[in-house]
């Protein structure tokens, strides 16, 4: 429907969760702390502590600087990320909730200005005033979370949504309680790290020093606990059987799992160090535990991402952003039905009819002046651009090593799919993989696309076209 | 096709879920805080250089220098939140548009965090090492260059959104698809330099005389606070011609292609001609400064009009029209949002005004009035979750 962005250097995918690993990082650290610093501010307040506001006062500025602004700008981003490189999803979410996004926006603004009223007002306003102003960030930053969660988990579970088309079935949707109390726990265990970090900053005579460590390990702590009991209990059953297919697969790359799972234990450990050694806390070792869960989140965000395959709105819009279901309560009928009727090129609007199509020898096509060809890579990149490299645009080369995260030549030669006509037959039968929907258009536009692939593999791979070649003599 | 049959197509089915000549309403107000704050942002930025280099940081140029470093990060921290709100309602109305120009131009709309996030982080640099005496002033001057970088961009991704009748053609050169989304499709510089520059100067102008007005109240010293009101104003009135001949400008550039000329020419030319008149007689800039700025935002108000009679002029050549945008009410979240807008402007407020007081004077106090209404909002956005809760009940057991 809309033009296709494939992404420059990497997959416009791989952009999108580099920035949103970040965003989670930091989002979910900002809101914790906030309620970690409300608390050890209502003891500084109740047991008159002079000596927390040192603490506080560190904490506020880094978060006011780091958090705020890289937070808040990162969530920016994934919306400028997602936008371009699948605007349809977004618009989707877009057109359901913008007024709960409208509602997100108030609790963003009180976040933001929240901070900067904090900050700026440690030493000018009396104590219950700026206690006030530290339950308003706590308030604020939760409120943020819900409402985002809300929208977020209902990509995956949209519902009753599916039969009622009302957005607040869309949005109390069957993953959003869990997922709300997951973020809850889990960003406790960020902050811990993040608290630590501060405080092992603070110098070293600084008498409370110790026992704020030990409050936030034991904070992380509890929270990584319940954390992981929410999702064993009450996430992970509420995930449909479809997605329940997918985690084991390989849509979801190797070193995922791994990574998860050494995240969360090396994060129980550092925090049980930090817990039993307070004193030997260093900087250094936060910022390492705080990198080691951003590996942690990037995986478990990814495969959060991933387990709706090939769905960018399970169950109502493929991740090449046409709808494939009806919704009868909103009178919408399914695109790709049609479209399986018409055929595809000279269809949508940046789909270009055959006759709109140079068929000119350029790169584009690998040197290959033949109109199937062109027609094929237009095919591709609607078809198959979503979530594969379908070009050399988006293999970075370094120092020669190609770095095709998503190609899919690779995968067609590991699969050993060497000429067209057993692309052609492979495309056939795509949609038997539980990640990826059945291919969309005639029996000449699949053909074209067959094509397009041969002649991408055997520009990436050289020794596949001497493969075809010896199979073809060969018959 | 033709070009509003495409337009209609790419439509998003669900529809809005608002009436939407009002979410337009929204869009065109919210983006005047988004563009005050980001030209207020990028005036500081270019004050606090100016002072450090042409005035080598002495005097009063320092002090101006200082507090304008000071004010960049902050101003454009606010940009950026009130530049999400016209975001949320510009692909709510405009989702056709604002798609294409987003995917066509892929690589900078993604980018353009990056750049933000690099001028951000800078302007923070430069205010907390460097403000001081003027060091690391390279942090400051890559700054500046990144945010004009940033608005740039949103510049183009707008020029490219209303001129859809290019869209295929930009998408597919000489009928070869290009996913790259690198080249800069569309822009006008004469809009560019009304836009930014200039306003940067007028923001800059107008917040300069408020800083006067503001700080003096606290009884910061009065020879800087009035020279730097004084010279806020004659900025202002040098650059308010150029900017209604910059309106000139943009009139006859821009507008022929959508029959908008006069639609440009008229309000623009009119605007820059008052604001001179307004600035010509302001004899007392300081107190007279919440005035000056209220001139300056309705100004504002007035371009950003204009702006949105562009996009509408541009869309009616295909005869499509805001007025057939689909919509149903939807009735839950418009509740939700009601609910959290009365929330929210009470906290907000609450908090601006804690922000205000505590730094009017110079020992800090908050009013009792003041700590009353903190009382009630923080108990609001208490209650607020007891709603959300509610909702959620209702919607997961009742609502089928
Ligand atoms: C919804 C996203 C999605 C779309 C769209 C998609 N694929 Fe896939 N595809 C995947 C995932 C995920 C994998 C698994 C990756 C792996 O095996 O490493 C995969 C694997 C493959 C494989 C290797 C599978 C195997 O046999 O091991 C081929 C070949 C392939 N895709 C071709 C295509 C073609 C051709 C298209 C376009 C018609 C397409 N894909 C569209 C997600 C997608
Ligand atoms: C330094 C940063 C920024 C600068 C200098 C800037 C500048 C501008 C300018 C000049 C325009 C008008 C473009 C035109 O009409 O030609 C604009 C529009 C806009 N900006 Fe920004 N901006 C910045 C950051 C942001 C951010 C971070 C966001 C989003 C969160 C944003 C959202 C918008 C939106 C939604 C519009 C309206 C687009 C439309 O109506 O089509 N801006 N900005």
């Amino acid at each position: 429907m809309y033009p296709f962005w494939e992404g420059l250097g990497i997959h416009s995918t791989l952009y999108l969760a580099v920035v949103s690993a970040f965003h989670v990082l930091v989002s979910h650290l900002t809101v914790a702390a906030a309620w970690f610093n409300l608390y050890l501010e209502r003891r500084a307040v109740k047991e008159r502590r002079e000596e927390l506001y040192a603490y506080l006062k560190r904490s506020a500025l880094g978060l006011l600087v780091f958090a705020y602004v890289f937070g808040a700008l990162a969530g920016v981003g994934i919306w400028q990320t997602t936008t371009s490189a699948n605007p349809r999803g977004i618009s989707t979410l877009i057109h359901n909730f913008v007024l709960f996004w409208g509602s997100e926006w108030y609790m963003f603004l009180i976040d933001v200005i929240g901070i900067i009223a904090y900050y700026y007002t440690f030493d000018r306003v009396s104590r219950q005033t700026h206690l006030r102003l530290a339950w308003i960030l706590a308030l604020g930053g939760t409120g943020t979370l819900s409402i985002i969660v809300g929208i977020l988990s209902f990509k995956l579970t949209p519902g009753l949504w599916l039969e009622t088309g009302n957005s607040l079935n869309g949005f109390f949707n069957p993953t959003f309680w869990p997922q709300v109390f997951l973020r809850f726990a889990f960003m406790f265990a960020i902050t811990a790290a993040w608290s630590v970090f501060v405080a092992a900053g603070l110098p070293k005579g600084y008498f409370d020093r110790e026992r704020i460590i030990r409050k936030a390990s034991a904070f992380g702590l509890v929270g990584l606990i319940v954390g992981v009991l929410v999702w064993l209990v009450w996430y992970e059953p509420a995930l449909p059987l479809r997605a329940k297919a997918i985690l084991p697969s390989p849509a979801i790359p190797q070193p995922t799992f791994p990574m998860i799972y050494f995240g969360l234990l090396a994060t129980f450990i550092g925090l049980l160090f930090a817990l039993i050694a307070p004193g030997r806390q260093r900087q250094f070792m936060a910022l390492g535990a705080l990198a080691i869960m951003f590996l942690a989140i990037f995986g478990a965000e990814r495969t959060r991402e991933v387990l709706r395959k090939p769905d960018i709105i399970f169950g109502y819009m493929s991740s090449n952003q046409l709808l494939f279901n009806d919704l009868p309560a909103r009178g919408i009928v399914s695109e790709e039905r049609a479209l399986a009727q018409t055929g595809m090129l000279g269809h949508l609007p940046f789909v270009p009819a055959p006759d709109a199509i140079a068929s000119t020898s350029g790169d584009m096509t690998f040197g290959i002046g033949d109109p199937e060809v062109s027609m094929g890579r237009a095919l591709a990149i609607q078809q198959c651009g979503s979530c594969h490299s379908v070009s050399d645009q988006t293999a970075l080369t370094i120092a020669g090593v190609r770095l095709d995260l998503r190609s899919q030549a690779f995968l067609l030669k590991r699969r050993n799919l060497v000429t067209a006509d057993q692309i052609d037959t492979y495309l056939k039968a795509i949609g038997g993989f539980p990640y990826m929907h059945p291919f969309v258009g005639s029996d000449a536009e699949r053909r074209a696309l067959a094509r397009y692939l041969e002649a991408f593999l055997h520009h990436t791979y050289p020794e596949t076209a001497e493969l075809a070649k010896m199979q073809s003599q060969a018959r | 096709m033709t070009v509003g049959e495409m337009l209609k197509l790419m439509r998003d089915p669900l529809g809005a879920p608002f009436y939407p000549p009002a979410l337009q309403v929204l869009l065109v107000v919210t983006w005047v805080l988004h563009i005050f704050f980001v030209t207020t942002a990028l005036g500081t930025s270019a004050l606090s250089i100016f002072a450090f280099t042409a005035k080598k940081g002495a005097g009063l140029w320092l002090q101006a220098g200082r507090l304008a470093a000071r004010l960049t990060p902050n101003a454009l921290g606010l940009g950026i939140v009130t530049g999400i709100a016209p975001l949320l309602f510009v692909q709510t109305i405009y989702d056709p548009l604002w798609y294409a120009a987003n995917t066509l131009t892929g690589f900078w709309s993604a980018l353009f965090i990056f750049v933000v996030m690099g001028g951000y982080s800078l302007a923070y640099v430069f205010y907390l090492k460097g403000s001081r005496d003027g060091r690391l002033l390279f942090t400051a001057i890559l700054s500046l260059i990144l945010l004009f970088l940033a608005g740039w961009v949103m510049h183009v991704l707008h020029a490219v959104s209303i001129r859809p009748e290019q869209w295929k053609q930009w998408y597919m050169p000489s009928g070869v698809i290009d996913t790259r989304g690198v080249t800069f499709h569309a822009y006008n510089i004469p809009r560019l330099v009304f836009l930014l520059p200039l306003q940067a100067v007028l923001s800059l102008a107008v917040v300069m005389m408020f800083a006067s007005w503001y700080l003096r109240k606290r009884g910061d010293d009065t020879s800087f606070l009035h020279w730097l009101a004084a010279l806020g104003r004659t900025m202002a009135l040098v650059v308010s011609p150029l900017y209604g001949l910059t309106g000139l400008a943009w009139a006859v550039t821009e507008g022929p292609e959508f029959g908008a000329t006069t639609l440009i020419a008229v309000p623009l030319v009119a605007i820059g001609i008052a604001l001179t008149i307004y600035f010509l007689r302001l004899k007392q800039p300081a107190i007279r400064a919440p005035l000056s700025l209220g001139v300056w935002l309705l100004a504002v108000f007035g371009v950003a009009i204009v702006r949105e009679a562009v996009r509408v002029a541009s869309l009616a050549r295909y005869g499509y029209t805001l007025a057939d945008y689909p919509y149903h009410f939807d009735w839950g979240s418009i509740l939700v949002f009601g609910v959290t807008t009365i929330v929210g402007v009470m906290v907000v407020l609450y908090l601006i005004l804690v922000l205000y007081q505590a730094n009017a004077s110079q020992e800090g106090t908050v009013s009792l009035r003041v700590e009353r209404l903190g009382k009630v909002a923080t108990g609001m956005l208490g209650a607020w979750f007891g709603f959300f809760v509610l909702m959620g009940l209702y919607s997961t057991f009742v609502l089928r």
